[in-house]
């Protein structure tokens, strides 16, 4: 990134308003990051409310968004007892929000490289032994929508879906260390702009598959179309299972 | 001398700030009768909020609910009624500031001479002007950058949510920082906070009327002995400007009056 589009990217982003982090939450029921911060008026009374203290009153390091109200799942996750939506004053949290169901606090991301299960599916297969990999299971027992938020494929391998309210339990839980496996990214701040580095990484390495040329466009998409030919080679595809040359009832 | 107003005074006072410490610890043990801080409260059913920081939340947003509405009526109300009462009877920085201000005092003990600022002709309004143009330029600063800003200066909000983190999680934040730098300041110079600056007060007393409880001289003879304008925490003339928006009711004016165990010379009113 040049200078000049660094710069104008810290200009158009409001410094007031909510930038991206991991694992830190605004309580259920959150309207909007942008519009949160027109409406919190500090007040702290879902802090006061919160039974599980979950709810924290964020401190110098959030910079102009001192004083307002966030969770850091790493610490204490939300328990969704819905407590804190109906006593917010201005509606900056959904003050009608009842069920533990319809919070939206963001999504959870499973780490594929980090997670015990997965590492331990992964050395199955391959056969390297590294002594890390563990049958954990522990974000699943823990999530209150378990086999809703959280299913486990083959048994095995826990997946998000979208059923997720963010409560940020299975962060909470997770045994990873020092990165846990598994990670909140908050509903309402995502967009590239105040989203920051996590995002943009998970962008660039889910649209960027191993050996891709690239997109190209102009005179060397022309040259690169004028190259494709009927003839010659068919090319050859790499696939790790064998077909059956040949299918009942298909002669 | 025993100063009868002063005395109810500091007694409010002690109890709102008991009161800071006692709400969380009740909602700790789940009594949610009150609860809240004091940039929104719920007594009961009654909600109440700080007008200014609610009002910036409409103003910012774009928005009008009619809860934030309702908070504002009871809040409004006592200030129509009673003037500012809330700045010198119950706000938890006016202890404060006062506390600093008798400590100043002291300092003259030790033949320092603290310097303060003096009533003159005309210094009433330039005061207002000065209130007004920082809760304006306040709120204009508050729209541009889309966020009710003025709230991380409400000292009132700041010491009673930093009295509930404390009980709560037993830490305070930086926030408190911001209290003790005008207090610190305040030692060093002079009253400065709750008469030039602080837009909660500005803001509640734009709700201030012709009307309602204030000082007022109700014998016209007296010796002219100006204690009372020396008394004065906001430096205004108790005498002639006990209607103008600066004054909070406090009453100093009226105990410090040395004719008035005689006859009545200074006195609230209603009007
Ligand atoms: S829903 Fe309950 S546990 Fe979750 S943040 Fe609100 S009060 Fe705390
Ligand atoms: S109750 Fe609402 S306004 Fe008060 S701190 Fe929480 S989110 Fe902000
Ligand atoms: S997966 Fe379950 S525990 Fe984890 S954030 Fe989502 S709802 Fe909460
Ligand atoms: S708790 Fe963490 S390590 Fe365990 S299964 Fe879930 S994501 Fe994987
Ligand atoms: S002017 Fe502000 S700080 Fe001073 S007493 Fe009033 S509300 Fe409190």
């Amino acid at each position: 990134m040049g200078f000049v589009e660094a710069l104008r990217q810290r200009l158009n982003q409001n410094p007031f308003k909510g930038f991206f982090r991991l694992n830190r939450l605004r309580p259920p029921g959150a309207v909007a990051e942008d519009h949160f911060m027109e409406l919190c008026i500090r007040c702290s009374r879902c802090i006061e409310i919160c039974p599980y203290d979950s709810i924290r009153r964020a401190d110098i390091y959030a910079s102009l968004q001192i004083g307002t109200p966030y969770i850091y799942a790493e610490d204490k996750a939300c328990y969704l007892c819905m407590k804190c939506p109906p006593v917010c004053p201005t509606g900056a949290l959904d003050t009608r929000l009842r069920k533990g169901e319809e919070v939206a606090i963001g999504k959870a991301v499973i780490d594929q490289d980090l997670c015990l299960n997965y590492l331990y599916v992964k050395e199955e297969e391959s056969g390297k032994v590294t002594g890390m990999a563990t049958i954990c299971n522990t974000c699943f027992n823990a999530c209150p929508l378990r086999d809703k938020a959280i299913v486990m494929e083959k048994f095995l391998l826990p997946v998000i879906t979208e059923e997720c309210v963010g409560c940020g339990i299975c962060v909470e839980k997770c045994p990873t260390q020092p990165r846990r496996a598994v990670n909140v990214v908050p509903t309402g701040m995502i967009d590239e702009k105040s989203s920051g580095y996590y995002y943009r990484r998970n962008r660039v390495r889910q649209s960027q598959p191993e050996g891709d040329r690239g997109a190209v466009s102009g005179e060397e998409l022309l040259e690169r179309k004028e190259q494709i030919s009927t003839f010659g080679e068919t090319p050859q595809f790499k696939s790790d299972f064998s077909t059956d040359g040949s299918m009942e009832g298909w002669e | 001398m025993f100063q009868r107003i002063g005395f109810y005074r500091r007694c409010a006072q002690l109890l709102t700030l008991l009161a800071i410490f006692i709400i969380p610890l009740l909602n700790l043990y789940e009594i949610t009768f009150v609860k809240g801080t004091f940039y929104s409260m719920d007594i009961g059913d009654v909600a109440l909020a700080d007008p200014l920081a609610v009002f910036q939340a409409m103003f910012t947003s774009r928005t009008i609910s009619l809860i934030m509405l309702a908070s504002m009526v009871v809040p409004v109300f006592l200030v129509v009624l009673f003037g500012r009462v809330w700045c010198s009877w119950f706000c938890p920085y006016y202890l404060f500031t006062e506390a600093v201000a008798w400590g100043r005092s002291r300092l003259s003990v030790f033949g320092i001479k603290p310097f303060t600022g003096r009533y003159r002709e005309g210094s009433t309004s330039r005061q207002n002007i000065i209130r007004y143009l920082v809760l304006g330029v306040g709120l204009l600063l508050a729209g541009i950058a889309g966020i009710p800003l003025l709230n991380l200066v409400s000292a009132p909000g700041i010491i009673s949510s930093q009295a509930l983190i404390l009980v709560k999680f037993r830490t305070v934040s930086f926030e408190l920082v911001f209290i003790l730098f005008i207090l610190v300041l305040e030692f060093f110079f002079f009253k400065y906070w709750c008469r030039l600056f602080c837009p909660t007060g500005s803001f509640l007393s734009l709700f201030q009327g012709r009307r309602g409880l204030k000082v007022k001289k109700i014998e016209l003879e007296c010796r002219s002995c100006h204690t009372c304008i020396r008394s004065c925490p906001m430096q205004i003339n108790p005498m002639t400007e006990g209607d103008n928006p600066m004054c909070h009711n406090c009453g100093i004016c009226i105990d410090a009056c040395p004719d008035n165990h005689k006859q009545p010379t200074l006195g609230f009113r209603f009007r």
